[in-house]
């Protein structure tokens, strides 16, 4: 491994901009750090880089550990959106100036010098001052700059994002050339996703100090895992689906065949991104090559060189549900994005307001567990509150997840399995968990009334934190908050030796399982005393945390528990938000 | 020349220039300048050319007026090299650190502009007397501030420091901090990425605000004559010299003196424009 990041995080006024980032890069990768301003990338970079300090974590260049190494001592080359010449020195010197700076001799400095001239296409130049060359230019100066102590890592902070599209395109092809060249590990911040398509051997996506997802562009295009990184990577329409036993339905139309078995016996909903350039369109008359999952009418063409965009808005009978957004306006009207080819326009014309039949060629349904929340609350007075509760309206729009409303629909069990069931948490919410649950709620998230955002996530390790589908849910809300996740070891006071280890290893393992499933990573305590004595000591803390926790799978059970060791966190002066989570049936 | 020509042709704005009144504005300019500046400056030539220019010499190599332009000029770029140091510190401590008490320390810095100076010569005069706070703790170390010329040097370098501090500070805030992480992770420790990074940039903001400082010295009144003692031949600045010959009535004389003192300012102003210029050339280039 060319760079390792072990559990790194800054905090910027106590709110980590990056989150537990754990992270391997391998010799001579091109990485690229993908996300939207103040996510945290160019934080993690600047931290590689040893220019700003870490609060937590390590981090390895080539096997040496550098976290303590002030950044003259790294051997890192770094170049900068605006370039950062010296502007008093001439292309020579500037790109001299670490050979300087490591006394090296004048005939093998002006070797090398030209040598890195001719990588950025820049011989000749020797003698300019920067103010005399162009933006592109000197961006070609300041890569051969970073690169003249031959570095053991190049890093580029948003490089090309003073220039203009074109210089862009040619100095990428440029950086990309002389890393191939030299083998460099090379990782770039950009909040350009064409860029880093362009570039990436791998991408890493970062949102709100978190690492979100982890793969080779085509992989993230294709499978997302969230719907964030679904949309950030380019064009998505996402709609509300089924995952049944005949494969993935989507309206009333199988529309692909399952590819792993699915983790409930019972039907799940799930959410189904189709990219547009995977959406057919087909004039009347013509049945699309795919199943036809609806039928509507075309509202917008826009030419776009050799693509058409197509905006089609669907027949209110369809039954397709969008994944996104307040489905409070009822049978919102629904469009779907289409791109399609010069050979589709020329083979079959559209008009605005002709009738079409859309199929999908490729569906893919992301792995969330969460689809929707649902608030379940006696009126709209705490319908609202719970709406507007820091803790649910950030996860709403970071997930950009559905909010539907049950005190005036009739019950939907198969739904309410779906997704979240969000409940205020007061001395009456065990009951309404109970009767939530008897209708089929399988998820819960209980908001005290007045909660602030929670600065911590914390989840009792041990065997709960080592089931599937409550890590799944874990990573879900993770990826989602600005806040450090903890995973806690609880331990009797009285613990022998083989308790402790054992203890310990529950976090490890807790870790590794969420590290090997979801890319995310965990803290680890612990506290002395059982599940009911740390429920006490974390429900009244002055600064809440999230509390991840599951419940058994049987009503009665479930009741017991509630009243037994979860007690404490319905009791007076509890002010833990929790989020409950029902075993999968085994 | 073009008409389109976006350089200059004479009362033409300049491209993107929305009002109008080139006319108006260049003539108030001229005349105002004239009555200000220039038709002073000429009437000291005019009185000074009353004098035959063997005499001129005669005056100007007089061994007291000698003494005091001696003295002005020595104490003036000492003051202006103490400037220098000190205001480079108290404008990057200003700029570059965020603390309590930053802005009020800001405004400290203006003070020597806005005090009278006159008061600033009576409280150092008080300071540093041979019974003032100060003075009565140099005393027995056989240093004397006030009525030598180091108490000149005191004075001007009081009112030359907001010159050197206000010049600074915005070149500093426009400094890229980027470029001292460049050279960082290049492999350059801190008194190097000062010493090849931060000072060259700083240099012609630096040369500017020192020289302004110098000239203001040059002919500084005010302060200095409280604390200078004005005894002839030893703390007696140039300003002094003409005011005195002005009480005597040798207008001339005075005139004479004054001339001197333009012309020297001129090529102090020559010399540090030209200095600009080439640095100016060597680092900004054209944009």
């Amino acid at each position: 491994m060319s760079i390792t990041i072990d559990q790194v995080s800054k905090l910027y006024h106590g709110v980590p901009v990056v989150n537990d980032v754990t992270l391997e890069i391998h010799t001579g990768e091109f990485f690229v750090l993908l996300g939207p301003s103040g996510s945290g990338k160019s934080t993690l970079l600047r931290a590689l880089a040893g220019l700003s300090h870490i609060d937590h974590g390590r981090i390895a260049l080539h096997g040496r550990d550098v976290t303590e190494l002030p950044a003259r001592e790294r051997g890192v080359g770094l170049v900068f959106q605006h370039y950062a010449l010296f502007r008093h020195m001439t292309v020579a010197d500037n790109i001299e100036f670490a050979l300087r700076v490591r006394r090296m001799g004048a005939a093998e400095r002006r070797r090398r010098r030209q040598e890195l001239l001719k990588y950025v296409d820049l011989a000749g130049y020797d003698d300019r001052y920067p103010s005399q060359l162009s933006g592109g230019q000197q961006q070609r100066v300041a890569v051969a700059r970073a690169l003249a102590h031959e570095p053991a890592v190049l890093l580029l902070d948003e490089p090309f994002g003073a220039l203009d599209a074109k210089i862009r395109v040619e100095l990428r092809e440029t950086v990309r050339a002389v890393q191939r060249r030299l083998g460099m590990t090379t990782i770039l911040v950009t909040h350009d996703q064409e860029e880093a398509f362009a570039l990436a051997d791998r991408i890493g996506v970062m949102q709100m100090g978190r690492l979100l997802e982890l793969g080779s562009p085509e992989e993230l295009y294709r499978h997302p895992a969230t719907r964030f990184v679904a949309r950030f990577l380019g064009a998505a329409n996402m709609f509300l689906g089924e995952v049944s036993a005949q494969g993935l339905q989507l309206g009333s139309a199988t529309v692909a065949p399952l590819r792993a078995a699915p983790q409930a016996s019972s039907a799940t909903e799930v959410i189904l991104v189709v990219r547009p350039e995977d959406v057919e369109v087909a004039p009347a008359g013509i049945e699309p090559y795919g199943r036809s999952f609806a039928a509507g009418v075309v509202r917008a063409l826009t030419f776009a060189g050799h693509q058409q965009h197509v905006s089609v808005q669907l027949d209110e009978r369809s039954g397709v549900e969008p994944a996104v957004g307040d489905s409070q306006d009822g049978g919102a009207i629904m469009s779907v994005a289409a791109v399609r080819s010069a050979a589709e326009q020329s083979a079959a014309p559209l008009q605005v307001g002709a009738h079409v039949k859309l199929g999908a060629r490729r569906v893919h349904a992301l792995p969330t567990p969460i689809s929707s929340f649902h608030l379940m609350a006696s009126d709209a007075a705490v319908a609202d509150a719970l709406a507007a509760s820091p803790l649910l309206s950030q996860l709403v729009r970071s997930m950009q997840a559905r909010v539907i409303r049950h005190e005036d629909r009739g019950e939907q069990p198969e739904r309410l399995a779906a997704g979240i069931c969000v409940l205020r948490l007061d001395a009456g919410t065990p009951a309404a968990i109970v009767a939530a649950t008897a209708q089929g709620a399988r998820r819960l998230l209980c908001i005290p009334p007045g909660a602030p955002l929670p600065g911590r996530m914390l989840i009792p390790a041990g065997e709960a934190a080592r089931r599937s589908d409550l890590l799944a849910l874990l990573s879900s809300v993770m990826r989602h908050l600005p806040v450090e996740a903890t995973a806690v070891t609880l331990q009797r006071a009285e613990a022998g030796r083989s308790e402790v280890i054992d203890a310990q290893r529950a976090i490890v393992d807790a870790r590794a399982d969420l590290r090997g499933a979801h890319g995310l990573d965990l803290r680890g305590d612990r506290f002395v005393g059982d599940l009911r004595a740390w429920l006490s000591e974390v429900a009244v803390q002055p600064d809440p945390a999230l509390v991840v926790l599951g419940l058994p799978n049987d009503p009665a059970e479930i009741a017991a528990s509630l009243s037994g060791d979860l007690a404490p966190l319905f009791a007076a002066g509890a002010r833990t938000p929790v989020l409950l989570a029902i075993n999968a049936a085994s | 020349m073009s008409s389109r020509g976006s350089t200059s042709s004479p009362g033409r704005p300049r491209q993107g220039q929305i009002l109008p009144g080139f006319g108006l504005t260049m003539g108030y300019t001229v005349s105002y300048l004239s009555l200000i500046v220039l038709i002073p400056l000429a009437a000291a030539f005019l009185s000074a050319g009353r004098l035959p220019l063997g005499q001129w010499l005669h005056v100007l190599l007089a061994p007291r007026v000698l003494a005091s332009f001696r003295l002005s000029i020595t104490a003036s770029l000492c003051a202006a090299l103490i400037n220098a140091v000190s205001g480079l510190l108290i404008a990057w401590v200003l700029t570059r650190y965020e603390f309590p008490g930053r802005r009020l320390l800001d405004a400290l810095v203006d003070l020597p502009f806005a005090l009278p100076t006159a008061v600033a010569g009576i409280a150092l005069t008080t300071l540093y007397a041979p019974n003032g706070w100060l003075g009565r703790l140099l005393a027995p170390l056989g240093i004397q501030v006030a009525f030598t010329p180091l108490g000149v040097i005191v004075a001007l370098t009081f009112i030359g420091l907001p010159f050197v501090v206000r010049t600074l500070q915005p070149v500093l805030a426009d400094l890229d901090e980027d470029l001292e992480r460049a050279a960082e992770t290049l492999g350059a420790g801190p008194l190097m990425v000062f010493r090849t990074v931060i000072f060259p940039a700083l240099l012609p903001a630096l040369i500017t605000g020192s020289a302004l400082a110098f000239s203001r010295a040059l002919g500084e009144y005010g302060s200095v004559i409280f604390i200078a003692g004005n005894i002839p031949l030893v703390s007696e600045v140039v300003p002094l010299v003409i005011m005195t010959k002005l009480e005597q009535f040798q207008y001339a004389e005075a005139a004479v003196v004054a001339v001197a003192m333009l012309l020297l300012s001129f090529a102090m102003m020559f010399v540090i424009n030209a200095v600009q210029l080439a640095l100016q050339r060597r680092y900004q280039a054209r944009r």
